[in-house]
């Protein structure tokens, strides 16, 4: 048995489940460099190419990029020559089953699980995701609004190993 | 409708919108292109030890790479000749034989019927050695240096014929590896886009559309340069945003080199540190070393001189031997492709090497991909433009001048040529005017 209680008290579970509803609505509203924010210096955005991928140094990603590039891709989507984004993608975050657990992990406090769909429509096709993410986030007391920075975002999708058309946002 | 002339679609200056967009045509090149054409199906590191299998594409048809009994390859169709279920569901696995999961047919894994239940009901008509009851081999198989490809035509040029000079791209691979073999690792990438095949190779050698195409994640990359401080992948992805914000004389100083049946490959890229920097650390050191035990100095420098990029190899293969990677360019129908990625670890070569193989492919095989993405938007943008009903004809004239013809048939012209595409289309021309392979009646 773990030495640490899985269950947090009230304020703070809430405050980490609304943090991981919070940062998809940024991507909702594509404001994008505040989502940037969230991540720690150091911070993963990690999507596995395979189910139950084990690391991103041994297989293929659709998605692996610490904050440095996640900066480019962001500067790159409001960018008017970034031709896949004229039209702009509209997306749809629906997440749900938010589970949060203190982490054991050393440089990681909590890890937060969640449900994930996510339509997205662009020049009027509609395509849909669904997975889970799971976010390790560490206290950062300097963070604003909330006192978590993003150690790692992962999202692993169902369809993971499926050929994909242009996937420019993040999930 | 008229009998499709594929001589009427091709003009030394223009190629006919049809091409691209015609269902007839696509079924045609099917049948003349991706059925008799040598096509690669795997490499033999993904079927080590007999009763191995793998799943594969070639062309239109799902085949089964099988390790024989004795060592040897066979390429069976996944397809039970009773009543044409498909026998194996899995995309790779390990069977003593194949078991239909219809009737419980059984075959050997070189493709033989060994039993059928109820064979009383044929009242003695059924013989296990029919001919038309095996499993269908595709006609020729070969591997070259453990890379693996087939033709389902039974006669035409050898495999090494056809590779010609690109034979030295799969070469130069496997003489990266310091043990001298590679072995297929990593997983797989598939990124598809609502466009022809050919729009993906054509643009593999085309060097006037980075600047334009790619001009939002150039201009991103450059703001950001403080990334090529960060850890070796960051900066690595970093270096191939920038350098495709070179100049036109740049680019126009790649030779492009046009080979007989279609390949292409650019030359002279990774100079002055085109995609990727030169490299002096530590694990690249290692590495050397290991490469100079195995083929000595001057042999070494050879084999990491060679600085060739985006080798196609006609119809549907990209080879980039200094990552280690493979590109396929699989039709899924007219207006419908899929691009699929593997790569290869680099036998004897220290495991960190691989970091740069995965990354290589991440940043420039993925449908998230800051680089290809710009691609496949513009591959859509090309097959609605081209499914257009007005003007017939597009234009592949640019560089023309420039193409120098050299005795042993192949073409050499500056980066900025439309030689490539040229060439692929003459490659495209001639296998449709030779007719199928004649395996289907």
């Amino acid at each position: 048995m773990n030495d640490t209680p899985l269950l947090l008290p009230c304020e703070l579970d809430r405050a980490l489940t609304r943090f991981v509803f919070e940062e998809a609505r940024l991507l909702d509203e594509r404001r994008f460099s505040e989502w940037l924010s969230l991540f720690a210096n150091d911070g993963l955005y990690w999507v596995p190419s395979e189910p139950d991928q084990a690391s991103p140094t041994d297989t293929l990603s659709l998605f692996c990029e610490r904050k440095p590039l996640l900066a480019v891709r962001i500067e790159r989507l409001a960018h008017p020559s970034h031709f896949s984004q004229v039209p702009a993608t509209r997306t749809h975050h629906h997440v749900s089953g938010v589970l949060v657990e203190r982490s054991t992990q050393p440089g990681i406090d909590f890890v937060v699980r969640a449900s994930l769909i996510v339509a997205e429509s662009r020049a009027g096709d509609q395509r849909w995701f669904a997975g889970r993410t799971t976010h390790h986030l560490r206290t950062n007391p300097a963070a604003s609004p909330y006192p978590f920075e993003i150690a790692l975002k992962r999202v692993d999708l169902i369809n993971c190993d499926a050929p994909h058309r242009i996937l420019a946002v993040p999930f | 409708m008229p009998p499709i002339n594929p001589a009427d679609l091709i003009r030394d200056d223009r190629v006919h919108r049809a091409v691209y967009v015609d269902t007839g045509v696509f079924a045609l090149e099917q049948e003349r292109v991706f059925r008799t054409a040598w096509l690669y199906a795997g490499h033999e590191s993904q079927v080590p030890a007999p009763g191995d299998y793998a799943k594969v594409m070639l062309g239109p048809d799902e085949v089964l790479l099988v390790r024989q009994a004795d060592g040897s390859l066979a390429m069976l169709h996944n397809r039970c000749p009773h009543r044409g279920s498909c026998l194996v569901g899995e995309a790779r696995g390990h069977l003593p034989r194949f078991r239909c999961p219809y009737h419980a047919w059984t075959f050997g894994l070189d493709g033989h019927l060994i039993g059928v239940p109820m064979s009383d009901g044929y009242a003695g008509e059924l013989d296990l050695r029919d001919p038309a009851l095996q499993l269908v081999r595709v006609a020729r198989v070969e591997s070259y240096r453990g890379f693996i490809f087939a033709s389902h035509a039974a006669t035409g040029p050898s495999l090494t014929e056809f590779l010609g000079s690109l034979a030295s791209a799969l070469d130069n691979m496997v003489d990266r590896a310091p043990a001298g073999t590679l072995t297929q690792a990593g997983g797989t990438l598939r990124m598809a886009y609502r466009g022809n095949w050919k729009l993906f190779m054509e643009n593999a050698t085309d060097l006037v559309h980075p600047s334009v195409v790619h001009e939002s994640s150039v201009a991103a990359a450059r703001g950001h340069r403080e990334a090529l401080d960060a850890d070796p992948q960051t900066a690595q992805t970093l270096q191939m945003l920038l350098s495709n914000g070179l100049g036109m004389p740049q680019w126009a100083a790649v030779p492009l080199h046009a080979d007989p049946h279609g390949h292409v490959y650019m030359g002279g890229f990774y100079k002055s540190g085109m995609i990727a920097p030169a490299r002096t650390d530590p694990v690249f050191e290692r590495y050397r070393d290991a490469l100079v035990a195995r083929h000595g100095e001057a042999g070494t420098t050879r084999i990491l001189g060679v600085d060739r990029f985006n080798n196609l190899i006609w119809p549907n293969l990209s080879v980039n031997a200094r990552f280690g990677v493979l590109r396929q360019v699989q039709p899924v129908s007219v207006n419908h492709t899929v691009v699929t990625s593997t790569c290869f670890r680099f036998d004897g070569a220290p495991s960190e090497m691989f970091d740069l193989t995965l990354q290589f492919l991440n940043t420039a095989s993925s449908a998230s991909s800051m680089v290809a993405s710009d691609d496949l938007e513009i591959f859509e943008r090309c097959q609605r433009g081209l499914e257009e009903n007005g003007e017939h004809w597009i234009d592949i004239r640019r560089g023309r001048a420039g193409d120098s013809r050299a005795a042993d048939g192949s073409v050499a012209a500056p980066g900025t040529s439309e030689l490539p595409i040229r060439n692929q289309m003459q490659a495209w021309i001639s296998h449709m005017q030779a007719g199928s392979s004649g395996k289907r009646d």
